[in-house]
């Protein structure tokens, strides 16, 4: 299944296209009867007013011009949308028109003459229907998609094989079935992993301390120094400076698995003076008067609607068109690469604590969902070569973001109408954005490719497979998200040529420190500005990479071809020529 | 004379400002050599004197006195010396040394003076104008070339050589001359042989408010003329109009579109040598602080105006090659003189034009023809000597950026990488080679620079391999003919290679160009290593058919023997002894047996920055962090740095 030719039109350009046809049938097999408007103008902001012919599903929108060369195509699905508005009523060229505001930075425009009202009114109710199906009680299409992909991609993480793959459990972590039910914190995994000497009971007082009973669990362990990375939300401290001597034991249990290291560094997402503000709200931070030994370390990164009004005044400045002057300032102005710059910046000092100080942390914000899945999926990025495989990198948003229960469903708004809700966030987006500034500094370091991010976002949206449904486990587990949808991974692992960076080096062993100077940060254009046809970039460069591969793979493998017949041959000779040697006086006469 | 050394010297890291070393100060005559004596590994320094473009004695403090050298390839160091008198003589010395009055005391006449007189003269034919011309088409029907400015006699900053329209005649020129600045005439600057048209290029007229001449407007019209298939021309001006008006009281101006027939006049506002230079300072001290904000950065970066500046000219580049690629039509350019903005618009436009511009060679040849020849005045813009600093601008500086900024956008069409452009903007400054020296063709000859000195081309030409993109496919649709570039505000980025060259750590850890380029490297050596294999088989049969023929002979046939053809169809092996003499070159390639999979890890760079023939390109031994090495990711930041509050900002060095 293709999505070229509504992924990006300019990664279309830069990977190989797959016609979309025979998909399009294919797809269409699971669709509604499709509603099909004539005469309908789309007002493209770069190109003009297009006009062609209007398709809706409950999957995606569909819009098609033959009038011009090449055939103007757009194919939205509808997931993208965060909100349809009508603008305005009848315009004096006797047109309606109205606008699709979309999740992924476009805002789309359409136009048509006033018709039969009913046609009209229908175009309008079925993009109301079919793009917001949980505020019409419909089911989200993932569960109506079906396709079949070779690979299950819901067998792509599991808990326990992580855990033991990092080691784990072993004498000082063990895994608790505490949670087997979701019933000590019922935005957790089922699997989780404890210091050994903690008992379930004594779990249960500390989750009484923690918001939402988020516990300090263990996302990382350090192969060789025995470091780890652990994860909860914020204590309940309050305004009374409330303790825990639960919690306190807890923490020391969790430094105490650590033999390399007399302290534990406790990293505060947020600004000191939010981490105080939540004291009102019976939250708080740890003082260390109350946890000798720890130090705590507060990252100052802001809330969730401190960011989403950023990447609001980012889509205003990039989207449709760039002024000409003042790019710069007005990049500022939307404070996004700072905010990027801290989130780097703090998993930065978390990954540097852990490699270079060999001590264990501890990562939290207020509840522990948003800032702390950054942090921590960051900080493993940079420590563990695994997970910046392809493979890996599914298992770390199985395991960081969906297993440790990132509100997807609340940040997203999946077929939600409510588009002013102030759960909605670009969380996983600034992750995103991080990971590919990542790629940027180390481009030989991770097995996959910006298609492949871009992709995971487009699908982030898409609505088309179950993986980033729901708000936690449990929910998917009530659901039945994996057994009634498809998950992403198992299309992306069908196809995995694709989305695989040619440059890739296995450096499984290399920690990577990205520089996080405001010099080596930069807009991703290739995201944020893709859908300006002037962004399209002017040649191909990852085929002429693969071209340099591929020729390289080539004489390597002809260079130990000829090296074997090399051997051969000479061992060959010798058997042959060791008659001719005896008659060598022979010879001089030939 | 100047010899003399400071001890105890300190050298700052003026990156992280945490670091320091310390060591002993040389000054020599062309060199300033700092020794770090602490390290095991002897570490050195070396500052070119030419490349010293400012030194500041700063307040003595406890420590010691501070010295502050900044260099004109952006390098700044910082010493503290003990000895506050030392400090003064160190100071008084390098501000001598750093600024010399006279060409003959520049390094190029003392570089490598005692190699071949005969090679080095030779050298210098290697990049050819009237090579150039010919390869262009000329001279040819249309264009001629006229002895008019033999002895420099109408203009003493023009090229001996230049190509006319046929029907310009000597009294034509020389007419147009005396209505030009300091006699620029128009005059051929590239000639587009598809279509005709031509880049021309001139000084102002002196027209002040309502003077006429001619001759001038006999010479636009021969231009229009000699591009048959157009019936007028563009004439542009790259000043802002106000200035070009300005000029008009000073007798000076442009060309009023009522007195020329068939001209189109366009202003296309570029900044004059005094705003660039106060332009490029302000963002250097962006650059150049340690731990920017991101609104000071970004602020900073656009209030220095500088990538606006770039993008004018880049514009003006575009414009031009329009008008000659698309409609066909000739243009002229101008500024007030014609040797700055003139020489920035003609190089890029043909750099646009022509994909020859793009190859190592070419780029060459662009800069032999636009900029030296045409009389760009290296020697003031660049500071050569004790001069006005009103002079100097970093003319040249902003076409090599120019053409990084082309070369992000096509990253297949150049055959040249990053390097090269800083390898020559280094040596613009250097004066180690001839090229650059003096500020036109007249001064050049009379200095004898071909006799004495040598040619940085030759030097980069031999080295080419360390210069080559590995992304360059000449044969791709993109990047043949014509570069339609972006010139959005965000398609211009801050080129941190160049301006932040020497700051330790603050590159990116990989790069992928390094990446490719041992790629490259190791493709060639498995193609060597092929050819030793192909050798060595076919020695084999030899031998084993030699064996056969007289085992065949003496016994019966052994069809064992013939039993292995070649295993691969496509190695071509040679099949007669007579095929084998023309193989005979690979036998004296290096045999190197490799492990594929390490081998990339451990391949040395190409460094042309730090070969011993280049003592003064060798410095901050870590400038240049080996990309993909694996030392480099692997290395910690220091606790230290991670407790301080900026420590987000601390560029982690390698260990």
């Amino acid at each position: 299944l293709s999505f070229n030719t509504w992924v990006c039109p300019s990664l279309s350009y830069l990977w190989p296209t797959v016609g979309y046809s025979d998909q399009w049938d294919d797809l269409n097999k699971r669709f509604s009867p499709p509603l099909t408007a004539k005469d309908v103008t789309y007002i493209c902001p770069y190109i003009g007013a297009l006009r062609g012919t209007l398709t809706v599903t409950n999957y995606r929108l569909f819009f098609k011009c033959t009038d011009r060369e090449p055939v103007f195509v757009l194919d939205l699905p509808l997931g993208v949308v965060s909100r349809v508005e009508k603008i305005g009523g009848a315009s004096s060229r006797g047109e309606v028109s109205y606008g699709l505001v979309c999740k992924d930075i476009r805002n789309l425009r359409f136009a048509h003459k006033q018709m039969e009202d009913s046609l009209r009114k229908s175009i309008f109710e079925v993009l109301m229907k079919f793009a917001f199906p949980v505020s019409n009680g419909l089911p989200i299409f993932a569960f109506e998609y079906g396709q079949v992909y070779p690979e299950n991609g819901w067998k792509v993480y599991d808990a326990q094989a992580e855990y033991k793959r990092q080691g784990l459990p072993n004498e000082s972590w063990r895994i608790t079935k505490v949670n087997d039910h979701y019933e000590l914190c019922d935005t957790y995994p089922s699997t989780l992993v404890v210091p050994v000497n903690i008992s379930d009971e004594e779990l249960k007082r500390v989750a009484a301390f923690r918001a939402k009973g988020r516990i300090p669990v263990l996302s990382w362990i350090h192969p060789e120094s025995q470091a780890t990375v652990t994860r909860c939300s914020q204590p309940m401290v309050g305004v009374n400076g409330k303790r825990s001597k639960d919690d306190e034991k807890y923490l020391q249990a969790i430094m105490d698995a650590n033999a390399q290291s007399h302290k534990l560094f406790i990293f505060d997402a947020r600004p000191s003076v939010n981490a105080a503000a939540n004291k009102m709200k019976g939250g708080g931070y740890e003082s260390e008067d109350a946890y000798q030994n720890a130090e705590l370390v507060f990252l100052d990164i802001h809330n969730i609607h401190v960011m989403r009004e950023s990447l609001r005044k980012l889509k205003e400045v990039v989207y449709p068109n760039i002024e000409e002057s003042h790019w710069l300032s007005n990049l500022e102005s939307t404070h996004w690469l700072e905010h990027i710059k801290l989130i780097l910046a703090g998993a930065l000092r978390i990954a540097d604590k852990v490699e270079s100080g060999k001590t264990s942390v501890v990562v939290h914000c207020s509840d522990g969902w948003d800032r702390t899945a950054q942090l921590t999926s960051l900080a493993m990025l940079m420590l563990d070569g695994h997970y910046r495989t392809i493979r890996g990198f599914q298992v770390l948003l199985e395991k960081e973001w969906l297993s440790f229960g990132h509100r997807f469903q609340l940040r997203i708004g999946h077929g939600d109408k409510n588009h002013t809700d102030a759960d909605r966030s670009p969380v996983f987006l600034q992750f995103i954005d991080c990971v590919w500034q990542m790629t940027r500094q180390f481009p030989a370091a991770f097995e996959f490719n910006e298609y492949f991010l871009v992709t995971t976002l487009d699908h982030l949206y898409s609505c088309l497979f179950g993986t980033f449904l729901c708000n936690s486990e449990q929910q998917r587990v009530k659901e039945e998200v994996p057994k009634k949808t498809v998950s992403l991974w198992a299309y992306i692992n069908s196809q995995l040529e694709e989305f695989t960076n040619p440059l890739y080096v296995n450096y499984s062993n290399h920690v990577l420190f990205p520089v996080v100077s405001m010099r080596h940060l930069e807009l991703w254009v290739g995201y944020y500005i893709r859908w300006n046809p002037r962004m399209r970039p002017q040649e191909p460069v990852h085929q002429r990479y693969k071209e340099l591969l591929a020729k390289r793979a080539e004489l390597q493998k002809r260079v130990e071809e000829l090296q074997r017949e090399v051997t051969n041959r000479s061992a060959s000779s010798e058997r042959a020529g060791s008659p001719t040697r005896s008659i060598t006086p022979v010879q001089t006469f030939v | 004379m100047f010899n003399r050394n400071v001890e105890n010297v300190r050298l700052i890291d003026t990156v992280t400002s945490r670091r320091a070393s310390v060591g002993t100060l040389y000054l020599t005559a062309t060199h300033t050599i700092f020794v770090e004596n602490e390290t095991e590994i002897l570490t050195e320094t070396w500052v070119l004197h030419s490349l010293v473009f400012s030194v500041e004695k700063q307040a003595s403090t406890t420590t010691g006195c501070p010295l502050l050298v900044r260099c004109k390839n952006f390098q700044v160091l910082q010493f503290v010396i003990p000895q506050e008198r030392d400090c003064h003589d160190v100071h008084v010395s390098l501000l001598h040394l750093s600024r010399p009055e006279h060409y003959e005391e520049l390094y190029c006449f003392s570089y490598n003076a005692n190699s071949d007189r005969e090679d080095r003269r030779k050298a210098w034919d290697f990049i050819n104008l009237k090579a150039e011309y010919s390869r262009m088409g000329l001279p040819n029907h249309l264009w001629k070339l006229t002895p008019a400015n033999h002895h420099y006699k109408v203009s003493d900053t023009y090229p001996a050589d230049l190509y006319v329209p046929k029907s310009a005649t000597p009294p034509v020129i020389m007419g147009s001359s005396k209505f030009r600045s300091r006699g620029r005439f128009p005059t051929l600057s590239y000639y587009y042989k598809e279509n005709h048209a031509a880049i021309c290029r001139s000084s102002q007229p002196l027209s002040g408010f309502s003077a006429r001449c001619l001759e001038d407007e006999q010479m636009l019209e021969a231009i229009v003329r000699s591009n048959p298939r157009s019936d007028f021309m563009y004439v542009v001006d790259t000043r802002p109009k106000l200035n070009a008006m300005a000029n008009r009281a000073a007798g000076k101006g442009y060309e009023n579109e009522d007195n020329y027939s068939n001209i189109k006049f366009h202003f296309v506002g570029i900044e004059n040598i005094h705003v660039m230079r106060n332009s490029l300072q302000k963002m250097l001290e962006v650059s150049e602080a340690h731990f920017p904000s991101m609104s000071y950065f970004l602020e900073g970066l656009e209030s220095s105006g500088w990538l606006k500046h770039i993008k004018a000219v880049v514009d003006a580049g575009v414009f031009i090659t329009k008008a000659i690629a698309e409609e066909g039509i000739s243009v002229l350019v101008h500024c007030s003189d014609g040797w700055d903005r003139t020489a920035q618009v003609c190089s890029v436009a043909s750099v646009l034009l022509d994909p020859y511009y793009r190859t190592l060679k070419g780029l060459m040849v662009l800069i032999e023809r636009d900029w030296v020849s045409f009389g760009h005045k290296f020697s003031h813009r660049n500071n050569h000597l004790n001069g006005d600093p009103k002079e100097v601008s970093p003319v040249i500086d902003q076409f090599l950026e120019c053409v990084w900024q082309l070369s992000e956008q096509f990253p297949c069409a150049f055959e040249y990488n990053e390097r090269f452009l800083i390898t020559i903007h280094h040596h613009v400054y250097s004066c180690q080679y001839g090229n650059f020296i003096g500020n036109n063709q007249k001064e050049r000859t009379e200095l004898g620079l071909q006799e004495k000195t040598h040619s940085l081309w030759t030097y980069l030409w031999k080295n080419r391999t360390d210069y080559i993109n590995p992304l360059y496919r000449p044969d791709h649709s993109q990047t043949q003919g014509v570069l339609r570039p972006l010139t959005a505000p965000y398609c211009f980025k801050f080129w941190g290679a160049l301006y932040n060259r020497f700051d330790r750590g603050i590159h990116p850890r990989q790069s992928v160009m390094e990446y490719l380029m041992a790629i490259r490297e190791e493709t060639q050596q498995l193609e060597e290593q092929l050819a030793s294999h192909e050798m060595k088989i076919l020695n084999v049969e030899k031998q084993q058919k030699k064996s056969v023929n007289l085992e065949t002979n003496m016994f019966d046939r052994s069809p064992a023997v013939w039993a292995s053809p070649p295993s691969n169809s496509s190695v071509g092996l040679a099949n007669t002894p007579g095929d084998y003499s023309g193989l005979g070159g690979f036998l004296k390639s290096p045999y190197q047996q490799k492990e594929p999979e390490n081998s990339l890890l451990i391949l040395p760079w190409p460094q042309e920055l730090r070969k011993p023939t280049d003592p003064d390109l060798s410095t901050n031994g870590d400038d240049q962090e080996s990309g993909i090495a694996g030392l480099s990711c692997l290395s910690p930041p220091n606790e230290e740095s991670a407790k301080d509050p900026d420590s987000d900002e601390t560029a982690y060095s390698a260990a």
